[in-house]
């Protein structure tokens, strides 16, 4: 080396040096004052509550949002950070399901259209401004009535003022609005009350004050009518009347494993034990409504055919004949794939006969509560719709949130349909295959940006409102309404805000308005509603009745998904990342069938299947699954997978079924995400069955170490087994409350999930099929404690296992030494990017690559509680501190408190003969004690 | 030989200057002056001039974690009338009447981990100027305390507050 070189050497380390050390950051972060004060007024660092209306799907549950000030680069801003029930909330009690907790990605999902959109010549979609297409609007409304053409207006469910305002709308630009498209329309209900009882309505179903509930092919806590609903009132039926409860299904659902006893019926052969329930009705002679007239019409089964027709043995018959029979409050919900069968309409008549015989129309079965349905339309109606658009005589048509092309298979051409339209317009938050045909896309804002209000059921209105400015260049259907009236000169009220308060204030006065602002919700007691049994048709029915033929094996059964809905809620990454309750499978689409089924066609697990009828295909793995019948394959709507689109003429419902499938191995192996580790208990008695501790569970190991003092507080959990419905809420208000990031399909793969809380199903020959809520057991001695090299994890003084991340060295070893699998390594950093860092819960940290991470009880909860106790000068009330999990379960299985508060309910479950703990005998003492199940034949 | 001599070299004073250089940045770093904050808004006179008490304009101390900052609305309720013709206070006002935020530069800065409530501590009986310094003294606010653990765990074990973890630990 020269001098020279020597020289430039020098330089290049000085400089470097120099420049590297002037890089340290000094603190620059900023604070940002107001100019004005906001009205409402802001404590930093202390959450705001806003009351508002889930409007994930058609139930409308009562949501209180909670939202933080937060400040970003320039930018002050509030922001939601967690959706949960507002507690005295007449449908949802303070709960809410999975896809409302994840309802909350949707408002910070980076992939929502940002700008209103218009179609070039060339087919690419450009951004232009909201004026832009408020003119184009105009121009295209103009031309089209220049040259007579039809304009139609079509939207899912909508309901209360946003109804009202698309009524004057259309009428207004003499457009013509169709039935309101839902896949889940419940005609066959409908339809089957409108022909017995006169009321073209779904009934609000008490199931919290039945005392016997027989449920038909109806998924209840998945996506029948009002999930959280249900769920919440099983919960109570359970509690204060015991409720006994079957559940008869052709496939198998989260429903039917909750229920006591499940019962797996040949498909479509509900008729038959439906008859038979009724006659039996009949014949008791006591109490029955139904007159004679109509009683003698009834067919009488012998109960070979009924044990041949249905594939029911004669004592589950007699069982469930026996049970309906013995209780005072019987009730019978029909639905789901029962109602969407080619009999689906005779199933739903004769279960409204059944409630009538037993009387419980009218009180369980209440109409003058019934859900708002009013314009929701059938399949049948839209098919016969689309029929009708042709080129020259179709101009306008609006898409209100709505994807007809995506659920409805692409032989059928709806898409070819609805493009003759000659300008589609869609009113859509993110893209979908109807987006993309149409010529305007116009943004919807989130319902957690916009003004509005709901309408769920009868003598219920529900608020909408905001609880953030809108993250992108979007706008609320109300005010996307209100402002083309507006340029067309007619102004039916300011914005949609004022439309609706003053909707609210012609209604119930301007006195209670605040209230209503304040509470969310405004209740009324409505009238009572009285039907009659309209005779004739009854008789008629029975006169016409056919049996129906049994179905063509093997059979395809598409079963509604308690994550994606209708297949609505698939663009949430956060449900795809949440596993199916049933399989434990996250990511991807896939076929259940029975294990016999897949030996006889000589299928193993992650096949890939060609499932084809007619014109129809799907391309699904195989997965092979404990509790369904011979022949019959089952796959979840959602993403891919839709249903085949034919409907029953007179149901007018979508058909759930379809007959003589063929199957075909593609060749291909697909690697499906199953979660669980074993499906089995493997005779470890995790849940032991029947209420008993076992002799296993009894004995103590000595511990080697001291005991943990206690002084005030040891925070414990119980979890009624008997209660928990396997829904995931749990799941998804964790990943919510606690930053838990979304790992994906790659990673879940190598079995790296990241959930804190999960729900273990269990198949057992001798126990059937249980859901086991698996998460950190707090244990008061913890493997994981001692094998930390420094102390990351540790023993707190109130109870808490826990873990301190900055200290954490991500050596796994306190993963590796827990018994219950329940810590989480983070392998890579998780990226937040805008808008998802909006929705970071800024009272827990986010944490890095190489740390490892898992269930506090929700310690930031816990904090807020003994801060507030302090101010009070008082220690923390029982059921005063939630944690997030136990304050979103829908059957409040979950209790959660301070065990050395002898008064505290956590402390009388924890004595319950039910009470036991998992894999007590390794002496882990855990905090988390289970309450075992019960079932219905005990 | 004489390759490896300059190699050697070479390192020495490479690892010479670093040393030099963080040690300079170490020091800035925890004994940093007063940043330049976009209005030179001066403690001293509120405070010691004025006669102002903390909470005056930091009115959620004892309300919650953070104690705020005021809202220019505030400073313009005095200064509509006060000392209108200074720089600085027209600095202020042009903000005021452009409705346009000021972004002060934080000077006490926690890592996200960490939890701390200045209402904790206000309720119970901690000065302002334990952690803050004399601000009363001070034109331009420094930063006169580490925020480091160490610092924060001495006072406690002093003052038998609680030393679990997960007291301040998020």
């Amino acid at each position: 080396m020269n001098r020279r070189n020597f020289m430039k050497f020098l330089g290049f380390i000085t400089g470097s040096t120099f420049l590297s050390s002037c890089g340290i950051d000094k603190g620059l972060r900023k604070i940002i004052s107001y100019a004005i004060p906001p009205e409402k007024e802001i404590i930093p660092g202390e959450p705001l509550f806003f009351n508002t209306t889930c409007t994930e799907c058609p139930a409308l549950c009562g949501i209180q949002v909670k939202a933080y000030e937060k400040i970003f680069d320039t930018e002050r801003g509030i922001y939601p950070v967690k959706l949960e029930g507002i507690p005295d909330h007449p449908i949802n009690y303070g709960t809410l399901c999975i896809r409302g907790q994840a309802s909350i990605t949707r408002l910070y999902n980076p992939h929502r259209i940002k700008d209103p959109l218009i179609k070039e010549r060339d087919g690419v979609f450009r951004s232009i401004s909201w004026d832009q297409a408020f003119q184009t609007i105009i121009s295209e409304i103009e031309k089209h009535k220049a040259e007579k053409r039809y304009n139609f207006f079509i939207s899912s469910r909508t309901t209360g003022s946003l109804s009202l305002l698309i009524d004057e709308f259309c009428h207004e630009f003499n457009i013509k609005r169709l039935p309101e498209f839902e896949i889940y329309n419940y005609s066959a209900i409908r339809k089957a009350n409108s022909f017995l009882f006169g009321k073209y309505s779904i009934p609000h179903y008490n199931i919290k004050d039945a005392d016997f509930l027989l449920t038909m092919g109806a998924d209840i806590f998945e996506t029948f009518i009002s999930p959280v609903s249900h769920a919440v009132q099983f919960s109570i039926a359970r509690k204060n009347n015991n409720l006994k409860w079957f559940h008869v299904e052709p496939h198998l659902s989260l429903t039917g494993i909750c229920s006591d006893k499940r019962f797996t019926i040949n498909p479509g052969t509900e008729i038959y034990l439906l008859i038979y329930i009724l006659t039996s009705i009949q014949k008791r002679k006591i109490s029955s409504n139904i007159p004679a007239s109509v009683g003698q019409l009834i067919p009488s089964l012998p109960l070979d055919i009924l044990k041949e027709k249905t594939g029911l043995k004669e004592e589950e018959i007699l069982l469930i004949r026996d049970a309906y029979l013995n209780s005072k409050r019987p009730l019978i919900i029909t639905g789901g794939v029962s109602t969407r069968s080619g009999s689906g309409f005779e199933v739903a008549v004769l279960s409204g006969l059944i409630n009538w015989a037993s009387g419980s129309i009218g009180s369980l079965v209440d109409f003058s509560r019934e859900e708002n349905y009013l314009r929701v339309g059938t399949i049948e109606e839209f098919v016969n719709f689309l029929k009708t658009i042709d080129e020259n005589n179709t101009g306008l048509l609006f898409l209100l949130k709505t994807d007809p092309v995506s659920i409805f298979p692409q032989h059928l051409g709806v898409k070819e349909k609805l493009i003759r339209a000659r300008f589609k317009v869609s009113l859509s938050d993110s893209f979908n295959e109807t987006t993309k045909i149409c010529d305007l896309i116009l943004p919807l804002s989130h319902s957690l940006e916009s003004w509005g209000d709901a309408n769920p059921r009868r003598g219920l209105v529900n608020l909408i409102q905001p609880a953030t400015k809108t993250i992108f260049n979007t706008k609320s259907h109300g005010d996307i309404i209100i402002e083309i009236m507006k340029r067309k000169g007619k102004v039916v009220s300011e914005d949609f805000k004022s439309f609706v308060m003053s909707n609210y204030q012609k209604r119930y006065g301007k006195d209670s308005l605040n209230m209503f602002i304040e509470k969310g919700f405004h209740e009324e007691n409505p009238s009572p509603v009285r039907v009659s049994f309209n005779e004739e048709n009854a008789q008629l029915f029975l006169r016409k009745l056919k049996y129906p033929e049994a179905m063509k094996t093997p059979l395809l059964i598409l079963s509604p998904s308690l994550r994606f809905f209708d297949g609505r809620s698939f663009d949430l990454e956060l449900l795809k990342e949440i596993p199916d309750p049933l399989s434990t499978i996250s990511y991807g689409s896939w076929i259940s069938l029975s294990e016999e089924t897949a030996k006889k066609l000589n299928i193993s697990e992650r096949d890939e299947l060609e499932i084809t009828k007619d014109q129809w295909s799907i391309r699904v793995p195989a997965k092979i699954q404990k509790g369904i019948g011979k022949d019959i394959f089952i796959v979840q709507i959602g993403g891919p997978i839709n249903y085949s689109g034919m409907t029953d003429p007179r149901s007018g419902e979508i058909l759930s079924y379809i007959e003589g499938i063929n199957i075909r191995k593609t060749g291909k192996n697909v690697s499906i995400p199953i979660l669980s580790g074993s499906m089995s208990q493997e005779g470890r008695g995790i849940i032991p069955y029947p209420i008993h501790r076992t002799e296993n569970n009894k004995k103590h190991k000595e511990s080697l170490y001291p005991e943990h003092k206690h002084e005030n507080y040891r925070w414990a959990m119980t979890i009624d087994l008997d209660l928990c419905i396997g829904c995931s809420a749990c799941v998804a208000a964790c990943y919510i409350e606690n930053n838990v990031p979304i790992v994906g399909i790659n990673e879940h793969l190598k079995g790296r999930e990241m959930s804190w809380i999960r729900v273990e199903p269990f198949y057992d020959e001798k126990d059937g099929i249980r859901f086991l809520l698996m998460l950190c057991q707090q244990c008061d001695y913890a493997p994981c404690e001692p094998v930390c090299p420094v102390y990351a994890t540790y023993h707190n003084p109130e109870g808490i296992n826990a873990q301190v991340y900055n200290r954490c060295v991500g050596t796994r070893y306190c993963s590796n030494n827990c018994p219950y699998k329940v810590r989480r390594f983070n392998w890579y950093p998780h990226e937040w990017e805008f808008p998802r860092d909006r929705m970071l819960n800024p009272e827990v940290s986010v944490r890095q690559a190489g740390v490892m991470e898992k269930c506090t009880f929700c310690i930031q909860r816990i904090r807020r509680a003994h801060d507030i106790a302090k101010d009070e000068g008082r220690s923390i009330r029982d059921g005063e501190v939630m944690p997030a999990c136990a304050q979103t379960c829908p059957t409040r299985a979950i209790t959660f408190g301070n065990i050395l508060d002898k008064n505290s309910s956590v402390y009388k479950l924890s004595k319950s003969d039910r009470s036991y703990r998992i894999f007590e005998q390794l002496g882990t003492e855990p905090s988390i004690y289970y309450l075992g199940k019960r079932r219905g034949d005990e | 030989m004489r390759r490896s001599l300059v190699l050697a070299t070479i390192s020495c004073y490479a690892s010479i200057f670093s040393i030099i250089f963080l040690s300079i940045g170490y020091y800035n770093y925890y004994h940093d002056g007063p940043p330049i904050q976009p209005i030179a808004f001066s403690h001293r006179i509120h405070v010691a001039k004025v006669g102002l008490p903390c909470n005056f304009c930091h009115v959620y101390a004892d309300k919650s974690k953070n104690a705020g900052i005021p809202h220019i609305q505030k400073c313009m309720d005095c200064h509509r009338a006060v000392a209108v013709e200074k720089p600085e206070i027209k600095k202020l006002t042009s903000y005021w009447e452009q409705r346009k935020p000021i972004e002060w530069i934080k000077i006490y800065k926690l890592p996200d981990h960490v939890y701390f409530s200045h209402k904790r501590h206000i309720k119970k009986g901690v000065e302002c100027s334990q952690c803050h310094g004399e601000v009363q003294v001070m034109d331009r606010v420094r930063r006169v305390r580490t925020l480091k653990m160490g610092w924060c765990v001495r006072c406690h074990r002093v003052n038998d507050a609680p030393t679990d973890c997960l007291t301040c630990h998020k």
